[in-house]
């Protein structure tokens, strides 16, 4: 099957599952305690009144009607409108997005970059002192809570050392990118530079936990293949150790290994409610938890779907990119 | 008589387990002459494997070649250490093992190559099969440029070299001429439609074809001595027959040498000028592969070629050797005959460790009856040598 053949398949089944979480999410409102109007309207409010707000919000109608409206305009983009700024949802969402993706993506780069040569250098000097230190870094990397360790990097990195700020995101690559387009590249560069310094803390705390996961899955694989005949075959062929370990051995170990970053690439972009709460991130974690405590339904409703929306992309990706390192998986 | 490519003299290899010290290969000693093919046969787990791993120097940690002496017959490199290392050298032969490591991985190739039992897990399951095969020629070719860097550590070929071949899609380690190679070589091999199967990747071969891929990648090197380490184990019986007729073929054509490891005395009888019986880590009877299969001394040789049925007489019931392979465990291994407690005629005499006795000057064999007849007044039953061994382990402890 050819690849465009397979992105068709997947995105399909793609579609599938996002449907299936618009439909729990909307579901999710009966289920939980609190009326739509209750948020709106004072509690002392005349129920002449309150009646009509419901009236307005269409929740007399049933639920077939309801789950309708819901439905229909999520293709278009309509994710209905916020109940307390009374503006549309999929704006405030699209807004927030950047903030959450740059963190996303900073957590994982950080993880990468430091987690596959981790894992390799642990694997080929097993039983040495670089080995039992990465083995150390991951087990605790592993079990650091990130709300402690972010609140950690703030009160030693940020309060007592003055290395880097406390929190806020007070430019974005969006940002930078508009300051690029009109042609001030002193301007964009000076604010790369901010966004660099503001993001480190942030991207450090969600990029932790994924760090010692990564080099722990690294250095397990690059032991496992460099165990395998065709190693031994290569080196009995007489190829340096270089290519025997990073052609042959590595690029065997990142088959998994790339699955995964690409798997918890999807769960950080929901999951870094945390972390953003901690450094006061401005992206959807932030958004989700400020409509929550508002009650404000269509907003915590839209942000979930676009979140899912966002998995269900970076697996489709994943899988796309596993087909292609891996000559043994076919697009079916 | 032909002359000593290799000469294999007093070699043993240990593995430092957790369990204790493990004497996979225990004093081991074997010629193999130009353009012969010498076969090792044994049980698994009787030091087979580890004897052709050691000679081509790829023992891994926890293992260890612990002693003796690897004789290769090399012009150049005689001349070359003659002055540097005398104690390595003798006439034109090298004892590779006193050799720098660098040198010793250099030999990798055009000296000594290898074919694996299992060609489906010996190829790289994400890398095309002629890619593979042309990295091999590839090495060889950049040693042939710059002979200096390859002996460095990493045979010039470090992390920016290859963090410059991956970014630059114009450039790889490989370069055409080696792909062409490759392609000429799986030619030779007997696969059809060369060119095309080059660009396909292991599992999209059968068994068969793989191990002929496999063969043409050892041949990559042009070198003398190619180690088989059971090459048709894993194949069905009719592939098998292949196999051994391409390795015949392609070593009366390259004029080299081929040193078969297996378990199968059919093969060995197939191919072998000459054979060395292994058991335990010993080599316990060597010489012409007549002289072993017709006129055998050692009881476990004579054992082997009782459990082999004969077509001829298909009534008769096989004889095989009773009790098991001993572990080789250090603490666990008699100052005995490793075979006295499997032994039919084990006597007092075998309670002591035996030398190597030479019968005729090429047949030789690890067994007190070279030299004497087996006399039942003086057996020990197996039982009772076993109780011996047990005895003096404990008294070790």
């Amino acid at each position: 099957m050819s690849l465009s053949r397979f992105l068709i398949k997947r995105s399909l089944q793609g579609l599938f599952v996002i449907w299936g979480v618009i439909t729990v999410v909307f579901g999710l409102r009966f289920i939980s305690p609190g009326d739509p109007a209750n948020v709106l309207l004072p509690p002392d409010v005349d129920p002449e009144v309150r009646a009509q707000v419901i009236a307005e919000l269409g929740l007399n109608e049933p639920l077939y009607v309801q789950y309708w409206q819901f439905v229909s305009g999520i293709p278009f983009g309509d994710l209905g409108l916020s109940l307390v700024t009374r503006t549309p949802v999929a704006a405030r969402v699209v807004a927030k997005l950047p903030a959450t993706l740059e963190l996303a993506i900073a957590a994982t780069v950080v993880a990468v970059v430091i987690a596959i040569p981790l894992g390799v250098l642990s694997a080929t000097r097993r039983h040495q002192p670089a080995d039992y230190g990465a083995t150390v870094f991951s087990l605790v990397g592993i079990s650091t809570p990130n709300f402690w360790l972010g609140v950690m990097l703030i009160l030693v990195l940020a309060v007592q050392l003055n290395l880097f700020p406390t929190s806020q995101r007070p430019i974005g690559l969006d940002g930078i990118a508009m300051l690029l387009v009109g042609g001030e590249a002193g301007a964009a560069i000076r604010g790369f530079v901010t966004w660099l310094w503001h993001i480190t803390l942030p991207a450090i705390t969600l990029g932790t936990y994924f760090t010692a996961l990564i080099t722990r899955l690294t250095r397990s694989g690059m032991l496992d293949q460099l165990g395998q005949t065709y190693v031994r075959a290569s080196r009995a062929k007489g190829l340096p150790e270089t290519l025997v370990r990073y052609k042959h051995a590595l690029r065997n170990t990142l088959i998994p290994v790339i699955t995964v970053i690409g798997l918890q690439l999807g769960t950080l972009i929901g999951g870094a409610v945390i972390t953003e709460a901690v450094f006061a991130w401005p992206g959807l974690g932030t958004l989700i938890i400020n409509s929550i405590n508002a009650r404000d339904w269509p907003v915590l409703q839209g942000s979930l779907i676009v979140v899912a929306v966002g998995f269900v992309l970076v697996n489709i990706l994943v899988d796309a990119l596993y087909a292609y390192v891996n000559p043994q998986v076919a697009y079916d | 008589m032909a002359d000593t490519i290799l000469s294999v003299r007093d070699l043993s290899t240990r593995f430092f387990t957790e369990e204790g010290q493990v004497n996979a290969v225990e004093s081991v000693s074997f010629d193999v002459e130009d353009g012969e093919i010498f076969g090792i046969v044994g049980e698994s787990g009787s030091g087979k494997s580890v004897t052709a791993l050691s000679v081509i120097d790829l023992i891994e940690s926890p293992g260890r070649v612990t002693q003796g002496e690897i004789w290769y017959r090399n012009a150049d490199l005689a001349e070359e250490f003659r002055g540097s290392k005398p104690e390595a050298v003798d006439g034109d032969l090298v004892d590779i093992r006193r050799l720098p490591k660098g040198v010793r991985r250099s030999l990798r190739g055009p000296s000594f190559s290898m074919v694996f039992q299992d060609p489906m897990s010996s190829f790289n399951p994400s890398i095309t099969v002629g890619e593979q095969i042309a990295e091999a020629v590839e090495v060889q070719r950049r040693a042939r440029s710059n002979p200096r860097s390859t002996r460095s550590r990493t045979q010039g070929y470090g992390l920016g070299s290859l963090l410059v071949d991956s970014l630059l899609p114009s450039k790889s380690y490989v370069d055409d001429e080696s792909m062409d190679r490759a392609v000429e070589l799986l030619d030779q091999v007997g696969i059809p439609d060369p060119e095309d199967r080059a660009e396909e990747y292991p599992h999209q071969f059968s068994g068969g074809m793989l191990q002929r891929a496999m063969i043409a990648q050892a041949l990559a090197g042009e070198p003398d001595i190619l180690i088989a380490d059971e090459p048709t184990t894993a194949l069905d019986v009719t592939i098998q027959a292949q196999i051994l007729n391409l390795l015949r073929d392609l070593q009366e054509q390259e004029g080299m040498s081929i040193l078969m490891i297996t378990h199968d005395l059919g093969v060995i009888a197939r191919m072998c000028d000459r054979v060395g019986v292994m058991y335990a880590g010993e080599v316990v009877e060597r010489g012409p592969l007549a002289d072993i299969f017709d006129n055998p001394v050692h009881p476990y040789t004579q054992g082997l070629l009782g459990s082999i049925p004969d077509v001829d007489d298909p009534s008769g019931r096989l004889e095989p050797i009773s009790g098991n392979v001993p572990s080789l465990l250090d603490s666990e291994m008699p100052d005995a005959c490793y075979f006295a407690d499997r032994c039919p005629k084990a006597m007092t005499d075998c309670l002591t460790r035996i030398p190597e006795y030479e019968l005729d000057g090429r047949h030789s064999v690890r067994c007190v009856l070279a030299e004497q007849e087996y006399d039942p007044a003086d057996a020990v039953d197996s039982a009772d040598a076993a109780d011996a061994v047990d005895r003096e382990v404990n008294a070790d402890d």
